[in-house]
């Protein structure tokens, strides 16, 4: 017995040694099970709040770029509920606006050039040969003349008379109003209503070489002076030939439903105004 | 200030250099080569190389014991640290009584610095330890020895890295004699 406690107390600090790298390798095996250890980990409470801390301080800057990855995210979201929009509301076709770059960054400026605002539309015709669509904003809401109207799922119209609570809007359905389109193949072109049917369009004047499909989308151009690009006007159903001029006639099949028309969104382009000055000192000369 | 309450203090600044500054660095050599390994500088050893002198051997597996859980906690590495960290306070006591010229009881209320050492010897002593620490870390840690060159790559790099931080701090950290004066 002496020679034992003799023992222990000669080779105390190897016993120990031992025995703690025991301890360790236990632990070490133990972290390969389901229970684990959940002491030794960043889970307790004292390593949670040191880290908790860090990550209170730490967050400040981070903001920067939190901010812009959220603003990308937004930007992404956008685009995607676009699509969502197109699927759910409109029936005949699946893409409402070929999917933009996919550099998001020049996305979010192109969007910052126009501002949208949400109306509700109190009254609409469609049997006349100049139709109107009636809406509850007015000047006091920041509405102006000549500003866009889109739907949810394409163009509505122009904005012609405003008072201080209402609007009235040309709708695409008037031998007035002429839109500015692109084919899928980027051929501009002009949209008028031949006044026949409230849910067909015409584009005129496509060159008859151009190539156009049934079902083929045609998207606002860049060249409008309130239209955004790439909203949706209509789709193809069919194309004439006009052989005298030698150019084609192109239906379309509007995107917007005007019969049953309830939201609007009035755009404003922050840039109309500078961009009509600037053509029209051109034009002067 | 009382030798206790220092070596305390020091205990939670060196923890949380480590913790909150040197585990969010990764770092590698060059990144040429793909392969090449990365890896953190372990700092938090030196609590342990620079305990008094005459502190006895179960207090220095205690205290590694306690440093290397408290690290792991933090690391998510339940024990690893710990292992390495033990063994190198147990064979502090036997490379300090190698390296220095006297008995060790001779140095009472000392602490293994620069200056009590002096350069050479001190390097040698902190950087046999931190060598022999970062070999049973990543031993442990990367538990498999058919890439063995990795492995030293790995161990070599880490512990250089570790050695400048260390040199570093103790330049940062220790009072030196003309401000003493």
């Amino acid at each position: 017995m002496r020679n034992f406690i003799l023992f222990i107390r000669r080779f105390f600090n190897l016993i120990l040694f031992l025995g703690l790298e025991i301890a360790c390798i236990m632990m070490i095996e133990r972290t390969d099970t389901l229970q684990g250890n959940d002491i030794v980990s960043s889970a307790n409470t004292i390593a949670g709040i040191v880290y908790k801390k860090q990550s209170d301080v730490m967050y400040y800057f981070g903001l920067r770029k939190m901010n812009d990855s959220l603003l990308n995210e937004n930007a992404m979201l956008r685009k995607m509920l676009n699509r969502v929009h197109t699927v759910d509301t409109l029936r005949d076709s699946l893409v409402r606006m070929a999917t933009g770059p996919e550099d998001t960054a020049t996305h979010i400026i192109e969007y910052a050039n126009y501002v949208y605002m949400t109306a509700r539309v109190i009254n609409n015709s469609t049997n006349a040969s100049d139709n109107y669509v009636t809406i509850n904003r007015g000047s006091k809401d920041g509405v102006r003349k000549n500003m866009a109207v889109i739907s949810g799922t394409g163009v509505v119209g122009r904005v012609e008379h405003v008072s201080a609570h209402f609007a009235s809007i040309l709708s695409a359905l008037s031998t007035k109003l002429k839109v500015n389109v692109k084919l899928k193949d980027g051929t501009n072109g002009l949209v008028v209503w031949d006044e026949k049917s409230a849910g067909i369009l015409t584009m005129i004047d496509v060159p008859q070489q151009v190539n156009v499909k049934k079902g083929d989308t045609v998207l606002t151009n860049n060249f409008s002076l309130f239209f955004p690009p790439d909203v949706m006007v209509g789709t193809v159903i069919k194309t004439e030939v006009e052989k005298k001029k030698g150019v084609q006639i192109v239906y379309l099949r509007s995107s917007t439903n005007f019969h049953n028309l309830q939201y609007v969104y009035v755009i404003d382009n922050k840039f109309a105004l500078e961009k009509k000055q600037l053509e029209d000192s051109t034009a002067k000369k | 200030m009382n030798s206790t309450i220092k070596n305390i203090l020091r205990f939670c600044i060196i923890l949380l250099l480590q913790v909150l500054i040197l585990n969010k660095i990764t770092l590698r050599w060059w990144s040429e080569p793909s392969s090449f390994p990365i890896f953190i500088p372990f700092v938090y050893p030196l609590f342990i190389l620079l305990l008094p002198f005459e502190a006895p051997v179960p207090l220095l597996l205690i205290l590694g014991f306690i440093l290397g859980i408290t690290v792991d906690t933090f690391m998510n590495t339940a024990g690893m640290h710990a292992c390495a960290t033990i063994l190198i306070a147990y064979l502090r006591t036997n490379v300090l009584s190698a390296l220095l010229p006297r008995n060790l009881s001779e140095y009472s209320g000392q602490h293994p610095s620069i200056r009590t050492m002096g350069w050479m010897p001190f390097l040698v002593y902190s950087g046999f330890l931190i060598l022999l620490h970062h070999i049973v870390f990543f031993s442990i840690e990367l538990w498999n020895f058919s890439n063995i060159g990795f492995l030293m790559l790995k161990i070599l790099a880490s512990a250089v890295t570790s050695m400048l931080f260390i040199i570093v701090y103790l330049l940062l950290f220790t009072r030196q004699n003309a401000a003493r004066s």
